[in-house]
Protein backbone atom coordinates (compact mmCIF):
# COMPACT_ATOMS: atom_id res chain seq x y z
CA UNK A 1 0.00 0.00 0.00
CA UNK A 2 2.72 2.41 1.09
CA UNK A 3 4.88 1.41 -1.80
CA UNK A 4 2.23 1.98 -4.45
CA UNK A 5 1.20 5.29 -2.86
CA UNK A 6 4.82 6.46 -3.04
CA UNK A 7 5.01 5.20 -6.60
CA UNK A 8 1.82 7.09 -7.43
CA UNK A 9 3.06 10.32 -5.80
CA UNK A 10 6.37 10.17 -7.61
CA UNK A 11 4.66 9.42 -10.91
CA UNK A 12 2.55 12.55 -10.42
CA UNK A 13 5.62 14.63 -9.57
CA UNK A 14 7.67 13.47 -12.53
CA UNK A 15 4.62 13.91 -14.78
CA UNK A 16 4.20 17.47 -13.54
CA UNK A 17 7.85 18.24 -14.17
CA UNK A 18 7.71 16.54 -17.57
CA UNK A 19 4.75 18.82 -18.28
CA UNK A 20 7.05 21.80 -17.81
CA UNK A 21 9.23 20.42 -20.58
CA UNK A 22 6.19 19.85 -22.80
CA UNK A 23 5.09 23.44 -22.18
CA UNK A 24 8.49 24.70 -23.33
CA UNK A 25 8.41 22.68 -26.55
CA UNK A 26 4.78 23.59 -27.27
CA UNK A 27 4.71 27.30 -26.50
CA UNK A 28 6.29 28.17 -29.85
CA UNK A 29 3.61 26.13 -31.66
CA UNK A 30 1.03 27.90 -29.56
CA UNK A 31 2.27 31.13 -31.16
CA UNK A 32 2.92 30.02 -34.76
CA UNK A 33 0.04 27.58 -35.16
CA UNK A 34 -2.32 28.97 -32.54
CA UNK A 35 -1.97 32.69 -33.22
CA UNK A 36 -0.64 32.95 -36.79
CA UNK A 37 -2.24 29.87 -38.41
CA UNK A 38 1.19 28.71 -39.61
CA UNK A 39 1.50 24.94 -39.32
CA UNK A 40 5.21 24.86 -38.59
CA UNK A 41 5.83 21.13 -38.42
CA UNK A 42 9.57 21.84 -38.48
CA UNK A 43 9.28 23.28 -34.96
CA UNK A 44 10.65 20.15 -33.22
CA UNK A 45 13.60 20.15 -35.65
CA UNK A 46 14.50 23.65 -34.47
CA UNK A 47 14.23 22.41 -30.89
CA UNK A 48 16.85 19.77 -31.73
CA UNK A 49 18.93 22.53 -33.29
CA UNK A 50 18.60 24.33 -29.97
CA UNK A 51 19.79 21.19 -28.21
CA UNK A 52 22.89 21.12 -30.36
CA UNK A 53 23.54 24.80 -29.70
CA UNK A 54 23.41 24.14 -25.96
CA UNK A 55 25.47 20.97 -26.33
CA UNK A 56 28.17 22.75 -28.35
CA UNK A 57 28.49 25.62 -25.86
CA UNK A 58 28.52 23.13 -22.99
CA UNK A 59 31.03 20.59 -24.34
CA UNK A 60 33.29 23.16 -26.00
CA UNK A 61 33.30 26.02 -23.48
CA UNK A 62 31.78 24.42 -20.41
CA UNK A 63 28.89 26.90 -20.31
CA UNK A 64 25.70 25.89 -18.53
CA UNK A 65 23.32 24.60 -21.27
CA UNK A 66 20.32 26.63 -20.14
CA UNK A 67 22.31 29.87 -19.89
CA UNK A 68 23.94 29.15 -23.25
CA UNK A 69 20.50 28.73 -24.84
CA UNK A 70 19.33 32.09 -23.51
CA UNK A 71 22.44 33.73 -24.98
CA UNK A 72 21.74 32.00 -28.31
CA UNK A 73 18.11 33.14 -28.40
CA UNK A 74 18.72 36.28 -30.52
CA UNK A 75 20.31 34.10 -33.21
CA UNK A 76 17.22 31.85 -33.22
CA UNK A 77 15.03 34.96 -33.34
CA UNK A 78 16.83 36.15 -36.47
CA UNK A 79 16.61 32.67 -38.00
CA UNK A 80 12.85 32.72 -37.37
CA UNK A 81 12.49 36.20 -38.89
CA UNK A 82 14.35 35.03 -42.00
CA UNK A 83 12.23 31.90 -42.35
CA UNK A 84 9.01 33.89 -42.02
CA UNK A 85 10.16 36.39 -44.66
CA UNK A 86 10.86 33.52 -47.06
CA UNK A 87 7.55 31.83 -46.21
CA UNK A 88 5.66 35.09 -46.69
CA UNK A 89 7.15 35.90 -50.09
CA UNK A 90 6.95 32.36 -51.43
CA UNK A 91 3.55 31.26 -50.08
CA UNK A 92 1.47 33.42 -47.78
CA UNK A 93 1.43 36.50 -50.03
CA UNK A 94 0.04 34.41 -52.89
CA UNK A 95 -2.50 32.64 -50.74
CA UNK A 96 -0.74 29.29 -51.17
CA UNK A 97 -0.12 29.02 -47.49
CA UNK A 98 -1.95 25.87 -46.45
CA UNK A 99 -0.70 22.87 -48.42
CA UNK A 100 2.46 24.22 -50.04
CA UNK A 101 3.42 25.92 -46.80
CA UNK A 102 3.19 22.54 -45.10
CA UNK A 103 5.54 21.10 -47.73
CA UNK A 104 7.90 24.03 -47.11
CA UNK A 105 8.11 23.30 -43.40
CA UNK A 106 8.43 19.57 -44.08
CA UNK A 107 11.42 20.45 -46.24
CA UNK A 108 12.88 22.62 -43.48
CA UNK A 109 12.47 19.71 -41.07
CA UNK A 110 14.56 17.42 -43.30
CA UNK A 111 17.15 20.05 -44.14
CA UNK A 112 17.70 20.79 -40.45
CA UNK A 113 17.97 17.09 -39.60
CA UNK A 114 20.31 16.27 -42.45
CA UNK A 115 22.37 19.37 -41.71
CA UNK A 116 22.80 18.29 -38.09
CA UNK A 117 23.75 14.74 -39.17
CA UNK A 118 26.35 16.07 -41.63
CA UNK A 119 27.91 18.37 -39.05
CA UNK A 120 27.61 16.39 -35.83
CA UNK A 121 26.94 12.79 -36.90
CA UNK A 122 24.19 10.50 -35.64
CA UNK A 123 25.57 9.81 -32.16
CA UNK A 124 23.58 10.67 -29.06
CA UNK A 125 24.89 13.79 -27.32
CA UNK A 126 24.49 14.84 -23.72
CA UNK A 127 25.40 17.80 -21.54
CA UNK A 128 26.91 18.24 -18.08
CA UNK A 129 25.46 20.50 -15.43
CA UNK A 130 25.49 20.49 -11.62
CA UNK A 131 21.74 19.87 -11.49
CA UNK A 132 21.92 16.69 -13.56
CA UNK A 133 21.97 13.85 -11.05
CA UNK A 134 20.94 15.15 -7.60
CA UNK A 135 17.38 15.29 -6.34
CA UNK A 136 15.40 17.22 -3.75
CA UNK A 137 13.25 15.17 -1.38
CA UNK A 138 9.97 16.21 0.14
CA UNK A 139 9.00 13.31 2.38
CA UNK A 140 8.70 10.33 0.08
CA UNK A 141 8.47 12.52 -3.00
CA UNK A 142 11.52 12.87 -5.19
CA UNK A 143 12.12 16.00 -7.26
CA UNK A 144 15.01 15.30 -9.64
CA UNK A 145 16.77 18.62 -10.27
CA UNK A 146 17.36 17.47 -13.85
CA UNK A 147 13.58 17.91 -14.29
CA UNK A 148 12.91 20.62 -11.71
CA UNK A 149 15.34 23.23 -13.07
CA UNK A 150 14.04 22.93 -16.67
CA UNK A 151 10.48 23.05 -15.30
CA UNK A 152 11.18 26.40 -13.64
CA UNK A 153 13.04 27.73 -16.68
CA UNK A 154 10.10 26.75 -18.89
CA UNK A 155 7.51 28.44 -16.67
CA UNK A 156 9.66 31.58 -16.53
CA UNK A 157 9.85 31.69 -20.34
CA UNK A 158 6.11 31.13 -20.78
CA UNK A 159 5.34 33.76 -18.13
CA UNK A 160 7.60 36.38 -19.69
CA UNK A 161 6.19 35.71 -23.16
CA UNK A 162 2.66 36.05 -21.83
CA UNK A 163 3.50 39.35 -20.16
CA UNK A 164 4.93 40.59 -23.45
CA UNK A 165 1.89 39.48 -25.47
CA UNK A 166 -0.71 40.87 -23.09
CA UNK A 167 0.99 44.11 -22.06
CA UNK A 168 2.86 45.46 -25.09
CA UNK A 169 1.37 47.05 -28.20
CA UNK A 170 3.17 44.65 -30.50
CA UNK A 171 2.09 41.74 -28.29
CA UNK A 172 -1.57 42.68 -28.50
CA UNK A 173 -1.23 43.08 -32.25
CA UNK A 174 0.17 39.53 -32.38
CA UNK A 175 -2.95 38.27 -30.59
CA UNK A 176 -5.12 40.05 -33.18
CA UNK A 177 -3.27 39.49 -36.44
CA UNK A 178 -4.80 36.14 -37.43
CA UNK A 179 -8.33 37.41 -36.73
CA UNK A 180 -8.23 40.30 -39.20
CA UNK A 181 -4.92 41.38 -40.71
CA UNK A 182 -6.51 44.21 -42.72
CA UNK A 183 -8.18 45.66 -39.62
CA UNK A 184 -4.77 45.73 -37.98
CA UNK A 185 -3.38 47.64 -40.94
CA UNK A 186 -5.97 50.40 -40.62
CA UNK A 187 -4.94 50.81 -36.99
CA UNK A 188 -1.42 51.57 -38.14
CA UNK A 189 0.26 48.18 -37.59
CA UNK A 190 1.87 46.40 -40.54
CA UNK A 191 0.51 42.83 -40.28
CA UNK A 192 3.50 41.32 -42.10
CA UNK A 193 5.89 42.90 -39.61
CA UNK A 194 3.75 41.76 -36.69
CA UNK A 195 3.66 38.18 -37.99
CA UNK A 196 7.40 38.23 -38.59
CA UNK A 197 8.05 39.28 -34.99
CA UNK A 198 5.65 36.63 -33.68
CA UNK A 199 7.11 33.84 -35.78
CA UNK A 200 10.64 34.89 -34.84
CA UNK A 201 9.62 34.72 -31.17
CA UNK A 202 8.21 31.23 -31.69
CA UNK A 203 11.56 30.07 -33.10
CA UNK A 204 13.47 31.89 -30.34
CA UNK A 205 11.68 29.67 -27.80
CA UNK A 206 13.17 26.56 -29.46
CA UNK A 207 16.61 27.58 -28.22
CA UNK A 208 15.64 27.18 -24.56
CA UNK A 209 13.27 24.28 -25.30
CA UNK A 210 16.17 22.48 -27.00
CA UNK A 211 18.46 23.06 -24.04
CA UNK A 212 15.74 21.70 -21.75
CA UNK A 213 15.39 18.64 -23.98
CA UNK A 214 19.09 17.82 -23.84
CA UNK A 215 19.20 18.37 -20.08
CA UNK A 216 16.40 15.83 -19.69
CA UNK A 217 17.60 13.20 -22.17
CA UNK A 218 20.40 12.52 -24.67
CA UNK A 219 19.70 13.95 -28.14
CA UNK A 220 20.36 12.79 -31.70
CA UNK A 221 19.42 14.74 -34.87
CA UNK A 222 16.09 13.08 -35.70
CA UNK A 223 14.72 12.87 -32.14
CA UNK A 224 12.46 15.85 -32.78
CA UNK A 225 10.11 13.63 -34.77
CA UNK A 226 9.03 11.93 -31.54
CA UNK A 227 7.53 15.22 -30.47
CA UNK A 228 5.68 16.46 -33.58
CA UNK A 229 2.44 14.70 -32.69
CA UNK A 230 2.58 15.50 -29.00
CA UNK A 231 3.40 19.17 -29.54
CA UNK A 232 0.42 19.78 -31.83
CA UNK A 233 -1.81 17.66 -29.60
CA UNK A 234 -0.96 19.80 -26.55
CA UNK A 235 -1.50 23.05 -28.47
CA UNK A 236 -4.92 21.90 -29.70
CA UNK A 237 -5.93 20.40 -26.36
CA UNK A 238 -5.09 23.58 -24.47
CA UNK A 239 -7.03 25.75 -26.90
CA UNK A 240 -5.16 27.31 -29.82
CA UNK A 241 -3.31 30.45 -28.86
CA UNK A 242 -4.00 30.14 -25.13
CA UNK A 243 -0.83 30.09 -23.03
CA UNK A 244 -2.62 29.07 -19.84
CA UNK A 245 -4.29 26.26 -21.78
CA UNK A 246 -0.95 25.14 -23.22
CA UNK A 247 0.65 24.91 -19.77
CA UNK A 248 -2.32 23.06 -18.25
CA UNK A 249 -2.56 20.67 -21.22
CA UNK A 250 1.20 20.06 -21.15
CA UNK A 251 1.13 19.21 -17.44
CA UNK A 252 -1.98 17.01 -17.84
CA UNK A 253 -0.33 15.11 -20.67
CA UNK A 254 2.89 14.79 -18.68
CA UNK A 255 1.07 13.38 -15.65
CA UNK A 256 -1.01 10.99 -17.76
CA UNK A 257 2.02 9.69 -19.60
CA UNK A 258 3.96 9.30 -16.39
CA UNK A 259 1.14 7.45 -14.61
CA UNK A 260 0.62 5.17 -17.59
CA UNK A 261 4.32 4.47 -17.88
CA UNK A 262 4.58 3.67 -14.16
CA UNK A 263 1.58 1.40 -13.83
CA UNK A 264 1.02 -0.11 -17.30
CA UNK A 265 4.27 0.33 -19.21
CA UNK A 266 5.69 3.15 -21.36
CA UNK A 267 4.37 1.78 -24.64
CA UNK A 268 0.80 2.56 -23.54
CA UNK A 269 1.40 6.24 -22.84
CA UNK A 270 0.90 7.65 -26.37
CA UNK A 271 -2.37 5.70 -26.69
CA UNK A 272 -3.68 7.11 -23.40
CA UNK A 273 -2.51 10.63 -24.22
CA UNK A 274 -4.02 10.77 -27.70
CA UNK A 275 -7.14 8.98 -26.48
CA UNK A 276 -7.60 11.76 -23.97
CA UNK A 277 -7.03 14.36 -26.69
CA UNK A 278 -9.79 12.85 -28.85
CA UNK A 279 -12.15 12.66 -25.90
CA UNK A 280 -11.45 16.23 -24.83
CA UNK A 281 -11.96 17.57 -28.33
CA UNK A 282 -15.22 15.66 -28.69
CA UNK A 283 -16.50 17.39 -25.55
CA UNK A 284 -15.00 20.84 -26.23
CA UNK A 285 -13.73 21.30 -29.81
CA UNK A 286 -12.10 24.68 -29.09
CA UNK A 287 -9.81 23.09 -26.50
CA UNK A 288 -9.78 23.57 -22.75
CA UNK A 289 -9.04 27.30 -22.76
CA UNK A 290 -10.05 28.18 -26.31
CA UNK A 291 -11.86 31.48 -26.75
CA UNK B 1 -5.73 72.93 -34.89
CA UNK B 2 -7.05 72.88 -38.42
CA UNK B 3 -7.08 69.63 -40.34
CA UNK B 4 -8.63 69.26 -43.74
CA UNK B 5 -8.77 66.70 -46.52
CA UNK B 6 -8.85 67.42 -50.25
CA UNK B 7 -9.25 64.90 -53.06
CA UNK B 8 -8.61 66.18 -56.58
CA UNK B 9 -9.32 64.25 -59.76
CA UNK B 10 -9.04 60.85 -58.12
CA UNK B 11 -9.47 57.91 -60.49
CA UNK B 12 -9.22 54.40 -59.12
CA UNK B 13 -10.40 50.88 -59.70
CA UNK B 14 -9.63 47.22 -59.56
CA UNK B 15 -7.85 45.94 -62.66
CA UNK B 16 -9.48 47.34 -65.79
CA UNK B 17 -12.67 48.38 -63.99
CA UNK B 18 -12.85 52.02 -63.00
CA UNK B 19 -14.76 52.45 -59.77
CA UNK B 20 -13.96 56.14 -59.29
CA UNK B 21 -13.63 58.63 -62.14
CA UNK B 22 -12.17 62.07 -61.64
CA UNK B 23 -13.59 62.54 -58.14
CA UNK B 24 -12.87 65.81 -56.34
CA UNK B 25 -14.00 66.35 -52.77
CA UNK B 26 -13.10 68.94 -50.16
CA UNK B 27 -13.51 68.30 -46.45
CA UNK B 28 -12.82 71.67 -44.79
CA UNK B 29 -11.29 71.88 -41.34
CA UNK B 30 -13.80 71.09 -38.61
CA UNK B 31 -16.57 70.14 -41.01
CA UNK B 32 -18.63 66.98 -41.30
CA UNK B 33 -18.97 65.99 -44.92
CA UNK B 34 -21.36 63.25 -45.99
CA UNK B 35 -20.58 61.06 -48.97
CA UNK B 36 -23.96 59.85 -50.16
CA UNK B 37 -24.80 57.12 -52.55
CA UNK B 38 -26.35 53.68 -52.72
CA UNK B 39 -24.38 50.45 -52.71
CA UNK B 40 -21.77 49.91 -55.38
CA UNK B 41 -21.22 53.53 -56.37
CA UNK B 42 -17.68 53.78 -55.04
CA UNK B 43 -18.01 55.20 -51.52
CA UNK B 44 -15.94 52.49 -49.89
CA UNK B 45 -13.32 52.56 -52.62
CA UNK B 46 -12.93 56.30 -52.08
CA UNK B 47 -12.38 55.75 -48.35
CA UNK B 48 -9.87 53.02 -49.12
CA UNK B 49 -8.00 55.38 -51.46
CA UNK B 50 -7.62 57.91 -48.64
CA UNK B 51 -6.37 55.19 -46.27
CA UNK B 52 -3.86 53.85 -48.80
CA UNK B 53 -5.61 50.50 -49.10
CA UNK B 54 -6.42 51.12 -52.78
CA UNK B 55 -3.96 53.04 -54.92
CA UNK B 56 -5.52 55.64 -57.25
CA UNK B 57 -4.31 55.56 -60.87
CA UNK B 58 -4.62 59.34 -61.10
CA UNK B 59 -5.29 62.35 -58.91
CA UNK B 60 -4.07 63.56 -55.58
CA UNK B 61 -5.25 63.28 -51.98
CA UNK B 62 -3.91 65.96 -49.66
CA UNK B 63 -4.35 66.05 -45.90
CA UNK B 64 -3.50 69.32 -44.22
CA UNK B 65 -2.79 68.72 -40.56
CA UNK B 66 -1.78 71.65 -38.33
CA UNK B 67 -0.83 73.70 -41.36
CA UNK B 68 1.37 71.00 -42.90
CA UNK B 69 0.32 69.51 -46.23
CA UNK B 70 0.80 65.77 -46.76
CA UNK B 71 0.23 64.03 -50.09
CA UNK B 72 -1.35 60.69 -49.17
CA UNK B 73 -1.17 58.91 -52.55
CA UNK B 74 1.80 56.55 -52.51
CA UNK B 75 2.04 56.36 -48.73
CA UNK B 76 1.51 53.13 -46.82
CA UNK B 77 -1.60 52.75 -44.68
CA UNK B 78 0.59 52.70 -41.56
CA UNK B 79 2.12 56.06 -42.54
CA UNK B 80 -1.32 57.56 -43.20
CA UNK B 81 -2.61 56.38 -39.82
CA UNK B 82 0.53 57.79 -38.20
CA UNK B 83 -0.36 61.25 -39.57
CA UNK B 84 -3.55 61.20 -37.49
CA UNK B 85 -6.17 59.91 -39.88
CA UNK B 86 -8.54 57.43 -38.28
CA UNK B 87 -10.85 55.00 -40.06
CA UNK B 88 -14.00 53.17 -38.99
CA UNK B 89 -14.34 50.57 -41.76
CA UNK B 90 -17.54 49.15 -43.19
CA UNK B 91 -18.63 46.11 -41.24
CA UNK B 92 -16.70 47.43 -38.21
CA UNK B 93 -13.86 44.88 -38.53
CA UNK B 94 -13.38 44.26 -34.82
CA UNK B 95 -11.18 41.48 -33.49
CA UNK B 96 -13.95 39.10 -32.43
CA UNK B 97 -11.87 36.94 -30.09
CA UNK B 98 -10.33 39.85 -28.21
CA UNK B 99 -12.07 41.67 -25.38
CA UNK B 100 -13.48 45.18 -25.72
CA UNK B 101 -10.51 46.63 -23.83
CA UNK B 102 -8.02 44.70 -25.96
CA UNK B 103 -9.73 46.00 -29.11
CA UNK B 104 -9.58 49.57 -27.80
CA UNK B 105 -5.93 49.27 -26.76
CA UNK B 106 -5.07 48.16 -30.30
CA UNK B 107 -6.64 51.39 -31.54
CA UNK B 108 -3.82 53.24 -29.80
CA UNK B 109 -1.10 51.44 -31.77
CA UNK B 110 -0.08 54.69 -33.47
CA UNK B 111 2.99 56.06 -31.67
CA UNK B 112 1.51 59.54 -31.11
CA UNK B 113 -1.56 58.04 -29.41
CA UNK B 114 0.33 55.98 -26.83
CA UNK B 115 1.14 58.70 -24.27
CA UNK B 116 -2.55 59.70 -24.09
CA UNK B 117 -3.84 56.17 -23.81
CA UNK B 118 -5.26 56.34 -20.26
CA UNK B 119 -7.05 59.63 -20.94
CA UNK B 120 -8.46 58.42 -24.25
CA UNK B 121 -9.65 55.15 -22.73
CA UNK B 122 -11.44 57.11 -19.99
CA UNK B 123 -12.99 59.33 -22.61
CA UNK B 124 -14.23 56.31 -24.60
CA UNK B 125 -15.76 54.74 -21.49
CA UNK B 126 -17.44 58.03 -20.56
CA UNK B 127 -18.81 58.45 -24.06
CA UNK B 128 -19.99 54.84 -24.24
CA UNK B 129 -20.78 53.73 -20.65
CA UNK B 130 -21.99 50.41 -22.03
CA UNK B 131 -18.44 49.60 -23.08
CA UNK B 132 -17.15 50.09 -19.54
CA UNK B 133 -19.71 47.52 -18.34
CA UNK B 134 -18.66 45.13 -21.09
CA UNK B 135 -14.92 45.85 -20.98
CA UNK B 136 -13.95 42.21 -20.46
CA UNK B 137 -16.40 40.72 -22.96
CA UNK B 138 -15.25 39.30 -26.30
CA UNK B 139 -16.11 41.77 -29.06
CA UNK B 140 -17.52 39.01 -31.27
CA UNK B 141 -20.22 38.20 -28.72
CA UNK B 142 -21.71 41.72 -28.64
CA UNK B 143 -24.75 43.09 -30.43
CA UNK B 144 -24.40 45.09 -33.64
CA UNK B 145 -25.02 48.40 -31.89
CA UNK B 146 -22.43 47.67 -29.23
CA UNK B 147 -19.94 46.58 -31.87
CA UNK B 148 -20.43 49.87 -33.69
CA UNK B 149 -19.64 51.65 -30.41
CA UNK B 150 -16.44 49.62 -30.07
CA UNK B 151 -15.48 50.44 -33.66
CA UNK B 152 -16.00 54.17 -33.12
CA UNK B 153 -14.18 54.09 -29.77
CA UNK B 154 -11.31 52.09 -31.26
CA UNK B 155 -10.82 54.74 -33.94
CA UNK B 156 -10.89 57.47 -31.27
CA UNK B 157 -8.14 55.69 -29.33
CA UNK B 158 -5.75 56.61 -32.13
CA UNK B 159 -6.40 60.29 -31.26
CA UNK B 160 -7.21 61.12 -34.91
CA UNK B 161 -7.47 64.63 -36.37
CA UNK B 162 -9.41 63.48 -39.39
CA UNK B 163 -11.91 60.65 -39.02
CA UNK B 164 -13.29 58.57 -41.89
CA UNK B 165 -16.42 56.58 -41.16
CA UNK B 166 -17.68 54.07 -43.71
CA UNK B 167 -21.40 53.17 -43.47
CA UNK B 168 -21.94 53.51 -39.71
CA UNK B 169 -25.61 52.53 -40.10
CA UNK B 170 -25.07 49.18 -41.79
CA UNK B 171 -26.82 46.33 -40.01
CA UNK B 172 -28.29 48.51 -37.27
CA UNK B 173 -31.93 48.91 -36.25
CA UNK B 174 -33.37 52.35 -37.15
CA UNK B 175 -33.34 53.60 -33.56
CA UNK B 176 -29.66 52.65 -33.26
CA UNK B 177 -28.83 54.36 -36.56
CA UNK B 178 -30.22 57.60 -35.17
CA UNK B 179 -28.28 57.18 -31.93
CA UNK B 180 -25.04 56.34 -33.74
CA UNK B 181 -25.32 59.39 -35.99
CA UNK B 182 -25.99 61.62 -32.95
CA UNK B 183 -22.94 60.14 -31.26
CA UNK B 184 -20.76 60.94 -34.27
CA UNK B 185 -21.83 64.59 -34.09
CA UNK B 186 -21.14 64.65 -30.34
CA UNK B 187 -17.68 63.14 -30.83
CA UNK B 188 -16.86 65.51 -33.66
CA UNK B 189 -17.66 68.49 -31.44
CA UNK B 190 -15.92 67.27 -28.29
CA UNK B 191 -12.78 66.07 -30.08
CA UNK B 192 -12.72 68.80 -32.72
CA UNK B 193 -12.57 66.29 -35.53
CA UNK B 194 -12.84 66.74 -39.25
CA UNK B 195 -15.20 64.00 -40.43
CA UNK B 196 -15.84 62.34 -43.79
CA UNK B 197 -18.73 59.91 -43.51
CA UNK B 198 -20.00 57.58 -46.23
CA UNK B 199 -23.63 56.70 -45.76
CA UNK B 200 -26.57 55.21 -47.62
CA UNK B 201 -29.08 56.50 -45.14
CA UNK B 202 -29.61 59.94 -46.66
CA UNK B 203 -32.05 61.39 -44.11
CA UNK B 204 -29.92 60.40 -41.14
CA UNK B 205 -26.63 61.49 -42.67
CA UNK B 206 -27.70 65.02 -43.59
CA UNK B 207 -28.94 65.67 -40.06
CA UNK B 208 -25.32 66.17 -39.01
CA UNK B 209 -23.59 66.96 -42.30
CA UNK B 210 -22.39 70.48 -43.07
CA UNK B 211 -21.89 69.56 -46.70
CA UNK B 212 -22.58 66.60 -48.88
CA UNK B 213 -21.56 64.93 -52.10
CA UNK B 214 -23.71 62.50 -54.00
CA UNK B 215 -21.71 59.85 -55.81
CA UNK B 216 -23.28 57.93 -58.69
CA UNK B 217 -21.41 55.27 -60.67
CA UNK B 218 -18.07 56.55 -59.46
CA UNK B 219 -18.65 60.22 -60.31
CA UNK B 220 -19.71 63.14 -58.19
CA UNK B 221 -23.26 63.79 -59.40
CA UNK B 222 -24.13 66.59 -57.03
CA UNK B 223 -22.34 68.77 -54.54
CA UNK B 224 -24.38 70.44 -51.82
CA UNK B 225 -22.86 73.19 -49.72
CA UNK B 226 -25.52 72.78 -47.03
CA UNK B 227 -28.09 70.32 -45.78
CA UNK B 228 -30.93 72.41 -47.33
CA UNK B 229 -29.24 72.41 -50.69
CA UNK B 230 -29.06 68.62 -50.54
CA UNK B 231 -32.62 68.28 -49.33
CA UNK B 232 -34.06 70.48 -52.02
CA UNK B 233 -32.05 69.17 -54.90
CA UNK B 234 -34.12 67.89 -57.79
CA UNK B 235 -31.63 65.20 -58.72
CA UNK B 236 -31.55 63.72 -55.26
CA UNK B 237 -35.32 63.73 -54.93
CA UNK B 238 -35.66 62.00 -58.26
CA UNK B 239 -32.86 59.46 -58.39
CA UNK B 240 -31.79 58.97 -54.84
CA UNK B 241 -34.95 59.17 -52.85
CA UNK B 242 -37.17 58.10 -55.73
CA UNK B 243 -39.67 60.91 -55.14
Amino acid sequence: MDLSLGLFGNAIVSGLLLGGFYAAVTIGISISFGMLDIANIAHPAFIVLGSYGAWYANSRFGVDPLIASVVLMPAFYLLGAGIYQLYYHAFERRGDASLRGLAFFFGLLFITEVGLILVFGVDYRLVRAPYIGPSLYLGALEFPLRLLVPFLASLAMVGLLWLYLSRSFTGRAILAVAQDAEALRILGADPVRIKRIAFALSIATTSLAGAILIVIQPVEPSIGRDYIGRVFAIAVLGGLGSFAGTVVAAILLGIMESLTATFYGPSWSPAIAFGFLLLALAVKPSGMFGR
Amino acid sequence: MASSLTLSGVTAGYGAVHVLEDVSIAVPAGATVALLGTNGNGKSTLMKCVMGLVRPSAGSIVAEIDGVRHELVGRSTEAIVALGIGFVPEGRRLFPKLTVTENLMLGAFRAAARPEIARNLDFCFETFPRLRERAGQLAGSMSGGEQQMVALARALMSAPRILLIDEPSVGLAPVLVRRTIDKIRELKDSRQLTVLMAEQNFTQAIRIADQGYVIVHGRIAFEGASAEALNNNELIRKFYLGM
